[in-house]
């Protein structure tokens, strides 16, 4: 180890020490602001009754209605449990299927890689023409500032925004998860695409490949397993996001979820909740075996 | 040479798992966007496009600006009464609700990771003796595992939405519980996971020379796992802030309170101007965060 790392190990360990510090202080500091006193964070009386209602319906859920919750028309409370289920898997497909439009063509957009080549900047900068080179520079930066908006702001806010735009209909829902959903995946995918390894890109451009073929054929497929990995990963993300979008009157899993407990039919709310939480569960598996024959390394 | 080209084409690696997932999610997203199940273009036509238009061109101008005009001073003087108002303390408590239930979280995976951790969660723990596993340590490691599952593959709202049922409303109890169960366990994941990969030769040596097993985690684990652990920590406190936003809907005081309240009220421009604010100290705290990611990379 050379010895100014040595010399710089006392500092790293204040430099944590002062983030932790940090940190205490600005939670101490928060606590306070909130005005949140110790005691409400333990259920009272009436709270305690509802907890051991909620408890006891985690042991028993519900496989036919309880009293009362639901019309005589309405259909078992399983059919309408899959029929949830089936409509979030739909929203959350169809909204990552756009995402993944959207990340692809702004993470290749916002990668420095598709811009410039580290090792020949000097070169394509130098044989790119003024102006173009100014477009280039403002077409990345304003791709990126697109991204960081995007990403910024909540799926539900985006889905309360496109309720008050468009009313309750199917493609609001789908839109609200792909703005965010598109924005993460771009972010993420042009990270990856910068900080892959360059060795293949230097092969292809020693036999004298262009930008585009280096970018397509030495970038892209060493990223490629990273990028899917994260997508179906997203794609677990996007099914939780759907699900909730029910809160907002969409007939996703949400929606039943919220009416059961509502009505304080909290075996009903379980029974929702181990629907939602085998789905997911479920995708985390396929997606971890997925991750195992995608990821390079 | 072409032979060899061939044959080394039919020996590529392949996946059959992969080709079925492909096969399927695709086949899937084409069903979904061709059968209907999502009304695609319905917003184009009547009464949809009209909401549309109205919503773009009306309801989220500003009001005052409706009838008198573009003038910047007029828009400037009715967002600092929105802000001063109400805007600016919601997004105070934003990010207090946030810094506080991620610092909370911390504390709780602090605990969770070592006993889900399979090196230190063990009968010997860092010792080189294979075997030896007792039944206690193992069960225990599945109880935690199997809780930090489940509450993070609840929806941070849904865990929300019922604590306020246990805790009631009128203080921000639910809002920080669930975000910090919720990031406790993803927290205690990955803690568990940088703590298994730990290089074990130090730990063995520490665990040799007679150190108890806390004072291996006191002296060994957790400065060695602290600095990849604050890593993560800073990169779920960005999530916390965009959860907390949102988790005023269900009425806790942060912005979400009134982005829904302003939505209730169709002040669709006041609900525009404090989504804006929202995605203002998200990116605030994205910078923030991958600061202090940079100051403890460049430090350690």
């Amino acid at each position: 180890m050379p010895a100014e790392a040595l010399g710089a190990r006392p500092s790293s360990v204040s430099r944590r020490g002062r983030l932790l510090t940090g940190l205490l202080l600005a939670a101490g500091l928060a606590w306070a602001s909130l005005g949140l006193a110790p005691g409400d964070a333990l259920p009272g009386e009436t709270g305690r009754g509802i907890l051991r209602l909620f408890c006891e319906g985690a042991l028993s859920p519900a496989l036919t209605y309880e009293d009362g919750s639901a019309p005589a028309d309405a259909p078992l409370l399983l059919v309408r449990v899959g029929g949830a289920l089936w409509k979030t898997l739909i929203f959350a497909a169809a909204g990552m299927s756009l995402a993944l439009v959207i990340g692809l063509l702004f993470g290749f957009l916002g990668a420095r890689s598709w811009w410039t080549d580290d090792e020949r900047e000097c070169e394509v900068r130098a044989r790119a023409r003024a102006p173009v080179r100014r477009v280039m520079t403002l077409v990345h930066v304003s791709v990126r500032v697109l991204i960081a908006l995007m990403r910024s702001v909540h799926e539900l806010l985006w889905a309360v925004l496109l309720l008050a735009a468009l009313g309750l209909t199917s493609f609001s829902a789908v839109i609200a998860i792909a703005i965010p959903y598109g924005g993460t995946l771009a972010k993420v995918f042009s990270e990856m695409l910068d900080e892959c390894p360059r060795d293949s890109v230097r092969s292809l451009r020693a036999i004298g490949a262009g930008g585009v073929g280096v970018f397509a054929w030495g970038l892209l497929p060493r990223a490629a397993g990273d990028m899917s990995a994260y997508a179906f990963y997203r794609f677990e993300c996007a099914v939780r996001s759907s699900a909730i979008l029910g809160f907002f009157g969409y007939p996703t899993i949400g929606y039943y979820l919220r009416l059961s407990a509502e009505n304080v039919h909290y075996r009903e709310v379980w029974t929702y909740l181990y629907a939602l939480l085998a789905l997911v569960g479920l995708l985390e598996l396929w997606s971890s075996k997925l991750r195992r024959r995608v990821v390079m390394r | 040479m072409t032979d060899r080209l061939q044959s080394l084409y039919r020996s590529r690696p392949r996946s059959r798992l992969v080709r079925g997932s492909v096969a399927v999610g695709g086949l899937f997203t084409v069903w979904v966007w061709t059968s209907g199940a999502v009304e695609v273009g319905d917003f184009m036509t009547g009464r949809r496009r009209e909401n549309l238009l109205r919503f773009v061109t009306e309801e989220s101008v500003p009001f005052p600006l409706r009838q008198e005009g573009f003038d910047l001073a007029r828009a400037w003087s009715w967002a600092r009464g929105v802000l001063w108002d109400h805007g600016l303390e919601a997004a105070g408590a934003t990010l207090a609700i946030a810094t506080l239930a991620i610092v909370l979280a911390g504390i709780l995976s602090w605990w969770l990771a070592p006993l889900a951790a399979a090196n230190v969660a063990t009968a010997r723990p860092f010792e080189l003796v294979v075997g030896g596993e007792r039944l206690v340590w193992r069960a225990l490691r599945v109880v935690v595992r199997a809780g930090m599952i489940v509450m993070r593959s609840i929806p941070e709202y849904v865990l929300a939405f019922l604590l306020l049922a246990v805790l009631g409303p009128n203080h921000a109890w639910p809002a920080v519980g669930a975000l910090a169960l919720h990031n406790g366990a993803i927290l205690g994941r990955l803690g568990a996971e940088t703590i298994e990969n730990l290089e074990p030769g130090p730990l063995r040596t520490l665990r040799g020379v007679g150190a108890s097993r806390r004072a291996v985690l006191a002296g060994g684990v957790f400065p060695l796992a602290l600095g990849n652990y604050l890593l993560y920590f800073f990169y779920r406190f960005e999530t916390c802030v965009r959860e907390a936003t949102v988790l005023g809907m269900l009425g806790v005081v942060s912005l979400g309170f009134y982005i829904q309240e302003a939505r209730a009220k169709l002040y669709y421009d006041e609900m525009l101007l404090l989504i804006g604010l929202g995605a203002l100290i998200v990116l605030a705290a994205d910078f923030l965060s991958s600061r202090a990611r940079r100051y403890l990379r460049s430090g350690v």
